[in-house]
């Protein structure tokens, strides 16, 4: 038996945001396709975390909304939308000592109460989600213990037994070495390939996202650039525009992703 | 630091010259007004050659030893916060706050139970007293990175001194002898003080003008860093040490005469810092009228605002202090000194 | 190209197992006792082992500090004695000594005790910091000016309670108000906090510093923290509050696990975390000036308390119960060490708690750090 999702749709409307004084987003209409990896991507400060902060109601907007199936999320109660989207923000820390499992279990919370609080069905989907994590052999090491991509993987798995079909991430391997990125992004393509979820990531690094997203949301000063495939959307502007660098763009004979060769640092427009 | 800073610096002489100006008028009003029932127009009349027996003695008696020690007192307590807070790189480092003023008075609650007469011994005793808890706070700041973190190094000094704060209760409570002794010593004041205090603690005060004079190129130097000091040709351990013996002085000189009192070496260096900019030099010498007049101003106003009795200094300087405190912690970005 | 399609992309089988278990026997996570139905899908309640041992250890200390408390002090009474005299017999002097003077202040030194440990724990656990105490955040300073006031100022015209209850929230809220901004969290809220609760000592000072002496030494023991100058309405309060609070506290427990997470991790999780944190801090607020109108500011409970509780509990939830009975052990201890250290002399229990807490303190803030606090 395996679990599939039929995510609902994720929207904005018009939706401007703040971060402290500073008005970062405005007007800004996106919709995240359903069941696919979607990664958000732009230079520092562009308001790509913003905009995530947005879509998972960490922050409210200044105007306009964030409309899950059509209906504004500032009206969900929190519960409710903790059983439909599940959040890994960029610095999640743990209290001292926690062990994996305890960790996810954590994830189901939101579908407990306080009379109702282990059954058969928490316990089969705790179960779950350390095997879909690949963490069945470091279930009771305590957190703290493990390197930095098991660690990442054991709050991606507390956000697997939240059961949502949709699933927000922060930058999740930023910290991490290549090797604990590659198990971080797999294991977010599983998530998404297998059982149907829809997952968006905010991403620092473009390479990553060409070669792991399927739609590609690109950001700066707070507007949409261009979306659309990787393959369609990275093009020599496009990286230029973003981040002022040149670049020669291949394709990579293996997957058919486009790959940025020889980077280097645009020469200034004239005037 | 931007914010804290005004706008258009002024320029440090002017600066000095207003403050020298308002720090004697302020001398003059410490005359002029006080507690007791002798009324500025009195004293005035006196001054001008009027036979008035009651007005000379508490002008010359009471309110001028009070007022020269009220200046003492605040240009060591501004000039070591200065100090402090330049040698520890922390902008919220103030003897008061980091336990050197509470370690000056457990010193001087001991001496006091071991049989020691209050009058004799409390200076040196004091001064041993704030130099052991300069030296813990430092200990403190120094071990594991504490003192990298400026609130943490001041969390740390507020846990010491209510630590100390509690032994000398202590001792108060078993030893009423000394509590009697003492207990109007230990809540901060500059009333009923003595001047033979003041110049028993006059020789160390010049000690550390001297040497702060001397020290005050390379520990302007110190602000750049460690390396970057050595890298000068100064000796960043040296200087450390000898302006915390500096620190100590000061500090034991102004506990012992009048009592701890918080807060005066965070605001002086402030407001300082404010004028001048972050160079120790010049918050060192705008620091040195500032200090005495911000305590003068206070203990001016602790004479009138309950009168006929007083309030504690050590209140006045908390209830104004405080606030620059949280004004401190506000600021976005806390300053690196 | 649909990157699904793609071979080198499909994730490895062996790791990722994204095949669901089949139904296995509903049992109890490790060390943790199930009561319920068979599938948990009606009632369903987790008892954790290890915490059901902590809070019975911790509830035989207190008792047996308790018979100790009832039996020490000026005259030292036989346990057996004290025993018989709290169920009203043995010879009239023992009962007299038990049951009107000492049995007293032992309900008001647990009750105070428990309260100022429960706060504790509650604003730590919202603010993500074990320094964030209520005596350290400048509460305690806040609920004693306003009391003493109460004392010295208006007479005894007004109940200490709710005047201490007052300058508790007023001084919360300056504390938070200063704070805004830097958050909650991390260490320049506590600092405006020390700012606040300076300036409030200062005000008790300045108070104490206007009226007559008897007023003053009256209000004294107010300010180092004792059980002398309690009020019999006082302590009658406290019991009302401790108990609404504890009930309040126990109900909020699952939602106080989650926010020891970070804030985002605890929206995630479905927690509406404005809401509860407002709660948990009028909660600790006025658990925090209720004791306060009882005892003064003996805020180093609120510190020693929860440290005791987490260090005998697990990380797995937060531990309001042991923190309680901590908290009410330590007040007693300290309470009969002050009585009985220098008898006659009797040390004001604020004074032991500061002396015991303060090296605590310090090394708390010298530990070695995680990343974060």
């Amino acid at each position: 038996m395996k679990e599939v999702y039929n995510p609902p749709t994720l929207a904005t409307k018009a939706l401007g945001m703040s971060y402290g004084p500073r008005r970062v987003i405005h007007g800004l209409d996106v919709e995240l396709p359903t069941g696919k990896v979607t990664a958000i991507v732009g230079p520092n400060g562009c308001g790509k975390s913003t905009l995530l902060a947005g879509l998972a109601r960490l922050h409210k907007p200044d105007d306009g909304t964030v409309l899950l199936d059509g209906a504004d999320i500032q009206n969900l109660p929190s519960r409710k939308l903790a059983t439909q989207l599940a959040l890994l923000p960029q610095e999640a820390v743990a209290p001292e000592g926690l062990t994996v499992t305890e960790l996810i279990r954590f994830g189901r919370q939101p579908h407990q109460g306080w009379l109702r609080q282990w059954s058969a069905e928490d316990q089969r989907v705790v179960q779950h989600a350390l095997g879909a994590a690949g963490l069945k052999n470091l279930a009771e090491r305590p957190i703290d213990a493990l390197s930095g991509g098991q660690r990442q993987r054991a709050w991606i798995a507390m956000t697997i037994a939240q059961q949502t079909p949709l699933l927000l991430l922060d930058e999740p391997t930023s910290a991490l070495d290549l090797g604990h990125q590659i198990e971080v992004f797999e294991l977010v393509r599983h998530l998404a390939c297998d059982h149907g979820r829809t997952v968006v990531m905010v991403l620092h690094d473009l390479a990553s996202a060409c070669r792991y997203a399927d739609h590609i949301i690109a950001m700066c000063d707070g507007q949409i650039v261009d979306q659309g495939a990787p393959e369609d959307v990275v093009t020599p502007a496009l990286v230029r525009k973003l981040y002022q660098v040149e670049c020669t763009l291949l394709t990579d004979p293996d997957t058919g992703s486009p790959l940025l060769a020889n980077v280097r640092r645009a020469a200034p427009e004239p005037a | 630091m931007k914010a804290l800073t005004l706008t258009r610096r002024v320029d440090t002489r002017t600066l000095i010259v207003s403050l020298l100006t308002a720090l004697v008028a302020v001398s003059v009003v410490s005359l002029l007004i006080g507690a007791g029932s002798v009324s500025p127009s009195r004293v005035v009349a006196m001054l001008l050659g009027a036979d008035d027996a009651d007005a000379r003695f508490v002008v010359w008696e009471l309110r001028a030893p009070r007022t020269l020690i009220g200046l003492a007192v605040g240009m060591a307590l501004g000039v070591s916060g200065a100090l402090l807070q330049a040698v520890t790189r922390n902008p919220l480092a103030e003897p008061g706050l980091l336990g050197v003023s509470a370690g000056a008075a457990f010193a001087v609650a001991l001496a006091l139970v071991l049989g020691a007469s209050a009058a004799t011994l409390r200076i040196p005793v004091a001064q041993m007293g704030a130099l052991a808890g300069c030296l813990c706070v430092l200990g403190v700041a120094r071990w594991r990175g504490v003192g990298n973190d400026p609130v943490r190094l001041v969390l740390a000094g507020a846990a010491f001194s209510a630590l100390l704060g509690a032994l000398t209760s202590l001792i108060l409570f078993f030893d009423q002898r000394s509590a009697d002794e003492i207990r109007f010593w230990v809540i901060g004041s500059l009333a009923g003080r003595r001047l033979d205090d003041l110049l028993a603690v006059l020789p160390t005060i010049v000690v550390s003008g001297v040497l702060i004079a001397l020290l005050a190129r390379p520990l302007a130097a110190l602000a750049l860093g460690e390396r970057m000091a050595s890298g000068l040709g100064h000796h960043p351990r040296l200087i450390r040490a000898l302006i915390i013996l500096c620190v100590a002085l000061l500090v034991g000189a102004a506990t012992a005469i009048a009592g701890p009192i918080a807060f005066v070496g965070l605001v002086v260096p402030f407001v300082a810092r404010a004028f001048v900019g972050p160079d120790i030099r010049r918050t060192l010498w705008v620091s040195l009228p500032t200090g005495p007049l911000i305590v003068l101003v206070a203990d001016i106003v602790s004479r009138v605002v309950v009168a006929p009795s007083e309030l504690p200094l050590g209140v006045l300087t908390a209830l104004f202090g405080a606030p620059v405190l949280v004004a401190v912690v506000r600021a976005r970005r806390l300053p690196m000194l | 190209m649909l990157k699904q399609d793609n071979a080198s992309l499909a994730p490895k089988k062996a790791m990722f197992n994204g095949a669901m278990p089949a139904a296995s026997p509903l049992r109890a996570p490790d060390g943790y006792w199930r009561l319920g139905d068979r599938d948990g899908t009606g009632l369903s309640l987790l008892i954790e082992k290890r915490s059901v041992g902590v809070n019975m250890l911790l509830a035989v200390a207190l008792l047996l500090a308790s018979v100790a408390y009832l039996s020490l002090g000026t005259t030292a009474l036989d346990p057996r004695a004290v025993i018989q005299a709290l169920a009203g017999q043995g010879d009239m002097m023992t009962v007299f000594m038990v049951q009107e003077l000492r049995l007293p202040r032992l309900v008001a030194g647990c009750l105070t005790g428990g309260a100022f440990a429960l706060a504790g724990i509650l604003m730590q656990t919202l603010a993500r910091n074990r320094l964030a105490t209520p005596g350290i955040i400048g509460i305690d300073n806040g609920a004693t000016a306003f009391a003493v006031a109460s004392v010295v100022g208006m007479g005894v015209s007004l109940a200490p309670s709710a005047m201490a209850l007052t300058g508790a929230v007023t001084a919360a809220v300056l504390t938070f108000g200063l704070a805004t901004g830097s958050g909650t969290q991390g260490y320049r809220f506590i600092i405006a906090g020390i700012g606040v609760g300076a300036v409030f000592g200062a005000v008790t000072q300045l108070m104490l510093a206007r009226v007559g002496i008897d007023t003053a030494n009256a209000a004294y023991p107010w300010t180092v923290g004792s059980l002398n100058a309690r009020s019999g309405g006082s302590v009658q309060l406290l019991g009302i509050g401790l108990a609404v609070g504890f009930v309040l506290a126990f109900g909020l427990a699952r939602s106080l696990t989650i926010l020891r997470f970070s804030e985002a991790t605890a929206r995630g999780l479905g927690v509406s975390v404005n809401a509860r944190r407002f709660q948990i801090l009028m909660l600790s607020v006025v658990l925090t000036a209720l004791a306060v109108a009882v005892a003064g500011p003996v805020g180093m409970v609120g510190l020693i308390g929860p440290e005791i509780a987490r260090a005998l509990s697990t990380p797995r939830h937060v531990p309001v119960l042991a923190a309680t009975l901590s908290g009410a052990l330590v007040m007693v201890l300290a309470d009969l060490l002050g009585r009985t250290m220098m008898a006659p002399i009797e040390l004001p229990v604020g004074i032991i708690t500061a002396i015991v807490g303060g090296p605590w303190l310090l090394w708390i803030l010298m530990r070695p750090q995680r990343s974060r606090p």
